[in-house]
């Protein structure tokens, strides 16, 4: 019976069976793909992306139209309650999209709670870190600039010269200089030279939502050149609905369906066995997968002993603002790429004993500048009338300027299951909530006055005015749900992302951050998957050099 | 027998039926195809002088180009923080081929009255901001946005040569744009 369903395809079986395909996936099988003797299985609910071949196209309908470039990257059925980051579902996930941005989380963020009192430390330090930020950055061919070494530290030079800086960021820079802030060239998976048989950048300017030549990092690149050569074997249109675990506590199978357009069979059920599982769904799908996977025996779902799975999801509120300086701008050069200051992030805590970390980023804007079609009086302007208008509002130049602040987690920071809102298999789809902490909260409305002050100073210090400034409710990178840590009572994995309840079940990447930093997170997701990886290659027999 | 301008104002304000619309779509089509000339006095009257006739022509063929390419349902990106997904509403194409006729009177018009017999059309029309060009309420405001998003809209704001979203050498991003028609580059300090 068994060899019958072998034959079927309803039985896979593999050293390591990975879930999901995002960029955490893309690390971890690539990582063991170079390092070990293995059989990799990539498990992924969605459909493949478009090739590279067709991007130019359904960028330019995304400029045309607003279509989306990366069509059909979801699953029907999925309306989630709460703020989800993404509907994409496909492979390479969210990163399909992603800006490219690639800043560090700082020494800082792995001790809060001994520096600052406040929030959790993690179980490594940043120079745990260190080396696998150092082989995402590798991995992922990132372009950037060392910023002074006490605000940015790194043992080894960027893998590529930093993106130059454009005529307006040049510009822009000897104004936050003069007001102070030492900022640099922000780190970019953009290639500034061509790399891993990647095109150069060339500034089409459209990294979010997609890059036409492929010269942004996304993790469909690894995918393809694991599944050439037959390193892994990727299923889609797979999504899997739980895990089972034997009497040892360890996962035995993923049960899976065929979904939506799957050509094979959509509802076909389809199991995977492995030695070792690893989780790599994201901040939702991660989670989610474990409390689905409950049973009489884990009626809370698996992993969960700590009572920790799905809660305390984190991430980064901001504030921005938008400064009108007296200087001439050109926006356009390369909009996406932006100055970056760990300045206000890297500090010791405050005499006053308020807790404040944020970072900041300045771009060149056409913020309160775009072409209308009514003048100051209200009259309708036609023909050169709205021309010269443009360019009388364009003689000054804009900067958006940003601060990403840190926020802690309240353990009610959470995903549950939602029993109102099913898929298609009827199976609850999760709600999510993201909340403060109580010390986070108490200083919300300080911090965002706080920074509004600065963005105040330094448009004084460029002669300039804040036009307008903005606070969003919305907690950007989001992560957690299944925190790391020591103890078993207080954590869902160990500091290799190893579930404390299950030897043989890893989760990787965001899922596994304690706290979300106040920067963009997606290179730390990748350097914890990578060294996740390296812990689940100790029982697969190495590659010989 | 009904007026092909009769037969579109109808279409513009009746209830969308799928069938209807599709039906109105395949005629609309046609008819500016036919207006070409009115498209093109239209685009005369409100683009700026600057861009030349050559200029204005291509506008106003790019325009009715982006007209036939639309595409109605078609999955629209998504956004950030949420899991709404959109879907482009229906095409403007009928709407506006029906505006589009009753501007044929552009055509014999001299440049001068051209504008404001167009102003006078629009001026009413809550219009602040440019709108999305699909969600123009009238053709003339869909030709404004269409141009005004574009890199040479920016371009001739700044008379820049910024190639704004274009495949440009990354290099080349450090010095000042050249001015338009060429010249010498400015380096930033």
């Amino acid at each position: 019976m068994k060899h019958l369903r072998e034959r079927l395809g309803e039985v896979v079986e593999s050293d390591v069976c990975i879930i999901g395909s995002g960029i955490s996936a893309a690390m971890v099988a690539d990582k063991l793909a170079r390092t070990r003797l293995a059989t990799i299985v990539v498990v992924e609910a969605g459909d493949d992306v478009p090739p590279l071949d067709r991007r130019a196209g359904l960028r330019q309908r995304f400029l045309d139209y607003d279509e989306n470039p990366w069509p059909r990257d979801h699953l029907e059925g999925y309306d989630v309650e709460g703020p989800l980051q993404s509907r994409s579902m496909c492979v390479g996930g969210l990163a399909m999209h992603w800006g490219g941005v690639t800043p560090r989380f700082s020494p800082e963020d792995f001790r809060l709670k001994t520096q600052f009192g406040l929030g959790t430390d993690w179980p490594i330090s940043y120079e745990d870190l260190e080396p696998h930020y150092l082989e995402a950055e590798e991995v992922l061919g990132v372009a950037g600039e060392q910023g002074p070494p006490e605000m940015d530290p790194r043992s080894k030079p960027f893998p590529m010269p930093m993106l130059p800086l454009s005529y307006n960021l040049a510009l822009l820079k000897e104004w936050v200089t003069k007001a102070g802030i030492a900022m640099w060239s922000q780190p970019s998976a953009k290639n500034s030279v061509p790399y891993a048989g990647r095109a150069q950048c060339c500034r089409n300017d459209t990294c979010t939502p997609i890059c036409p030549i492929g010269a942004k990092y996304s993790p469909d690149f690894t995918w393809n050149a694991l599944r050439r050569t037959n390193r892994v074997k990727l299923h889609t249109h797979t999504l899997v609905r739980r895990l089972e675990v034997d009497a040892r506590n360890r996962v035995v199978r993923a049960v899976a369906v065929k979904v939506g357009a799957a050509r094979d069979a959509p509802g076909r059920e389809i199991e995977f066995r492995a030695k070792q599982f690893v989780v790599a769904g994201g901040y939702v799908w991660s989670s989610h997968l474990l409390l689905s996977s409950r049973d009489s025996r884990f009626p809370n779902g698996i992993a969960n002993s700590s009572g920790l799975v799905g809660k305390y999801l984190t991430g980064h509120r901001n504030v921005q603002a938008y400064i009108r300086l007296p200087m001439k701008l050109y926006p356009g050069i390369n909009e996406q790429h932006s100055l970056v200051s760990k300045q206000f992030m890297r500090v010791p805590p405050r005499s006053d004993g308020r807790y404040l970390r944020h970072d900041l980023r300045v771009w060149e804007s056409t913020s309160g500048q775009a072409p209308r079609l009514r003048d100051d009086s209200g009259a309708l302007m036609l023909g050169d009338e709205i021309l010269s208008d443009w360019r009388r509002r364009t003689e000054h130049g804009v900067a958006r300027v940003r601060a990403y602040y840190d926020v802690i987690p309240d353990r009610s920071s959470e995903l549950t299951l939602d029993g109102s809102r099913k898929n298609p298999w009827g199976d609850a789809l999760p709600k999510l909530a993201l909340r403060d902490a109580p010390e986070s909260a108490e200083v919300r409305a300080w911090t965002e006055d706080t920074i509004r002050a600065l963005f105040d100073e330094m448009a004084r210090t460029g002669n300039g005015q804040v036009q307008r400034t903005q606070s969003d409710e919305f907690q950007d990178h989001p992560a957690g749900g299944c925190r790391m840590g020591k103890d078993p009572a207080t954590s869902v994995t160990d500091s290799w992302g190893r579930a404390h309840d299950h030897e043989n079940l890893f989760v990787v990447g965001a899922p596994t951050c304690v706290s979300g930093s106040c920067a963009n997170a997606t290179l730390t997701f990748c350097a914890l998957s990578l060294r996740s990886a390296e812990e689940i290659g100790r029982s697969l027999p190495g590659k010989s050099p | 027998m009904i007026s092909r301008r009769r037969f579109l104002v109808w279409v513009s304000s009746a209830v969308p039926i799928a069938l209807v619309t599709r039906r109105a779509d395949a005629l609309a089509a046609a008819w500016i195809a036919d207006d070409v000339a009115t498209l093109r006095a239209l685009a005369e009257a409100i683009l700026p002088a600057d861009l030349g006739r050559a200029g204005t022509v291509k506008v106003a063929r790019d325009f009715q180009r982006w007209i036939d390419n639309y595409r109605e349902n078609a999955e629209l990106v998504h956004g950030y923080a949420t899991s709404v997904l959109r879907f482009a509403p229906a095409s403007p194409r009928a709407k506006w081929s029906a505006q589009l006729a009753e501007l044929r009177r552009l055509i014999t018009a001299s440049p001068e009255a051209r504008r404001e017999m167009v102003r006078a059309d629009i001026k009413d029309l809550r219009t602040d901001r440019m709108p999305a060009v699909g969600a123009a309420p009238h053709v003339a405001l869909g030709l404004l946005a269409f141009y005004y998003q574009s890199s040479e809209a920016t371009d001739l704001c700044y008379r820049a040569e910024i190639g704004r979203e274009r495949c440009r050498p990354l290099s080349a991003s450090r010095r000042a744009p050249l001015p338009l028609g060429g010249g010498r580059h400015e380096t930033s300090p």
